[in-house]
């Protein structure tokens, strides 16, 4: 039984996971960088969630409305004035780049808010759970999977489906060809990055309420979200959802194996997805 | 100097210059600083030789983060696996099995040249960003295994008491000459490399890795040399730097700011040069001297640098200072005399 409920908590994990992982998936998968303070944003997320939550007493929901429009904006502005200017073929600027601004927000992080480990307030929400047989199932984990899977399929339906996503999709294979058809490729990354950051901002609250976090996190988070993207298949979003679902899984069983063990086991499952199927579990080769 | 080298198809013999006069100059400057590092138990305080002994770590583990990314290509933010495991290694045989510690830090090198093969096997395959966070992973799995290995002491950590059967001025004189051929070793070592007929190779590929492959170059292969041979040179400072502090715990040793010292550096001073890397190297010490009691917000300032050099000066302070004057302290360039055709 004990299994059981290891594999059921790792699926609601995932849910958590999914809502990192989709941007990393939807950056990467358009202009083949990789933000290394994905995570740090989302802790800034987080942050600024508490103390508009303390400071204006705002419950979750109202929350969401609030800081998804604040995450998407940073997105933006992140795209236009630092990204853009990263975007090529050779990795290193983008890395680099993004990897200063990591230890700079983390710091700038602990400056504001201190080092201390803090939450956001859910008024009840988090504390609540269905009991079935002898597994207790939590609502707010519930409400997580749920928003990621929306989140995941409203993401694929507006790349299948929209001129948005449409352009996208075009930039992302052929940056140049996309200019020729009328594609402006830097709007397009800016809107990108915009909507990958603004699932930032639902991670974000959701992480604040489930758990902790603080200044320093930020960095486990980004490992989290990239082990995932790899483990479900790079450039599919529907991949890095279920690579979600693996970490989690992964992560809770180990963690009933052992408690010291638990992170360490999501590290292992993602070698052995490189060792043995490197495409990842859904990728196709 | 110049050499003379014979083309094939009955053309002139070519005369290649590849050493110039602020090459020579510098090298003497060289020699004579290392000489005065060994000689520093005699001359230098107990603070002194700690700080330089830092410095010339931070050289080693930048210098050899050059090489990755400078030339190889591979950008990796978890070097610190390499730096960690061979601290450790050298801890281990000292402490527990009782081999001499000085010994010990030669011996432990074969510690991250093991670890490097896997961790490339499997890195490779992953594209130039992932492989990045990739070698972070591989970092933070050797940080959870050490954390629950007992033999190590765990989490706690260890001590190097083996080092008091020596007195403070023998321990000096052993991480002195031990830090001279690091230096050797990683700086001298990447100068004759780039000099050699492999620097030729390194040279393109740093500069399109594809076009290299195709005059020739074994791209892959010379990738995974370069990473193995980076993990060593990484392992040597660890272990050093580790022995210098007599202790050791999995937070000190895997942390990620030894990547962000390595980035910092080699950014701040010069992707792809030598000169760089020192550069970079003494303007970290001095910086981390005057202003790391402002803890947080000297880190975001560096943080806030590391940026601004990745948007709009990559080539560092030493290409700023290459285009006032061409006097290259480590000249790798050959620069073609006469001959070789019309």
């Amino acid at each position: 039984m004990q299994w059981l409920d290891g594999f059921i908590q790792g699926i609601l994990l995932g849910g958590l996971y999914a809502q990192y992982a989709l941007g990393m998936a939807l950056m990467f998968g358009v202009m083949r960088i990789v933000n290394i303070s994905h995570g740090d944003l989302m802790i800034l997320l987080a942050l600024i969630g508490v103390s508009l939550s303390v400071s204006f007493g705002l419950g979750p929901f109202v929350l969401l409305l609030v800081l998804v429009p604040i995450a998407a904006a940073i997105g933006y502005v992140l795209q236009r004035g630092i990204l853009n200017r990263v975007v090529s073929q050779d990795p290193l600027p983008s890395i680099i780049a993004t990897f200063g601004l990591s230890i700079a927000l983390q710091n700038a992080m602990q400056q504001i808010w201190s080092a201390d480990t803090r939450s956001i307030p859910g008024g009840g929400i988090e504390q609540a759970s269905w009991q079935i047989g002898t597994i207790f199932i939590g609502v707010l984990p519930v409400i997580v999977l749920i928003v990621a899977t929306a989140l995941t399929g409203g993401i694929d339906a507006l790349l299948r489906f929209t001129k948005f996503g449409r352009a996208l999709r075009a930039s992302a294979a052929d940056v140049e060809a996309a200019a020729l058809t009328g594609v402006n490729p830097q709007a397009v990354y800016a809107w990108a990055t915009a909507l990958a950051v603004g699932i930032l901002g639902f991670a974000a609250v959701f992480q604040g309420l489930r758990s902790t976090v603080a200044p320093s996190d930020g960095p486990a988070q980004l490992i989290y979200a990239f082990e995932a993207v790899i483990i479900g298949g790079m450039g599919s979003i529907w991949g890095a959802f279920l690579g979600s679902m693996v970490l989690g899984v992964s992560q809770a069983i180990g963690f009933r194996i052992n408690p010291g063990f638990g992170i360490l086991a999501g590290h292992l499952v993602f070698l052995a997805v490189l060792a043995f199927r490197p495409q990842g579990i859904f990728g196709r080769s | 100097m110049t050499m003379s080298i014979n083309i094939p198809g009955g053309l002139p013999r070519a005369r290649v210059r590849s050493q110039t006069v602020s090459g020579i100059v510098a090298m003497i400057i060289g020699i004579g600083l290392l000489a005065a590092l060994v000689a520093m138990p005699w001359w230098a305080g107990q603070g002194t030789i700690r700080s330089v002994v830092e410095l010339c770590c931070y050289i080693a583990i930048a210098q050899m983060w050059n090489l990755l990314a400078g030339y190889g290509g591979l950008v990796s933010v978890g070097q610190q696996a390499f730096s960690g495991v061979a601290a450790y290694m050298m801890f281990a045989l000292a402490q527990n099995m009782g081999v001499n510690p000085f010994v010990a830090v030669p011996l432990c090198l074969i510690a991250p040249a093991i670890l490097a093969v896997p961790t490339y096997a499997l890195l490779h395959r992953l594209d130039g960003p992932y492989f990045a966070i990739g070698t972070w992973v591989v970092a933070e799995v050797v940080r959870l295994l050490t954390t629950n290995f007992s033999y190590v002491n765990a989490g706690a950590g260890m001590s190097l008491r083996v080092m008091t059967q020596y007195s403070a001025h023998e321990r000096a004189i052993g991480v002195t000459i031990l830090c001279a051929l690091m230096l050797l070793v990683t700086v001298g070592g990447t100068y004759w490399l780039l000099r050699s007929r492999y620097g030729l190779a390194l040279t393109a590929m740093r500069d399109n890795p594809v076009s290299a492959a195709s005059q020739g170059v074994n791209v892959s292969r010379l990738r995974f040399l370069l990473f193995v041979a980076g993990a060593v040179g990484t392992g040597l400072a660890g272990a050093i730097y580790f022995m210098a502090q007599l202790r050791i715990t999995p937070d000190s040793a895997y942390g990620p700011q030894w990547a962000t010292v390595a980035i910092f550096i080699v950014m701040i001073g010069g992707i792809g040069s030598i000169e760089g890397v020192l550069i970079g190297s003494f303007i970290y010490f001095f910086a981390d001297r005057w202003f790391g009691e402002y803890g947080a917000t000297y880190l975001v300032v560096l943080g806030v640098l590391t940026l601004l050099v990745a948007l709009f000066a990559r080539g560092g302070v030493w290409s700023l200072v290459n285009k006032l004057v061409d006097a290259p302290w480590f000249p790798t360039r050959r620069v073609l005399v006469s001959g070789g055709g019309q």
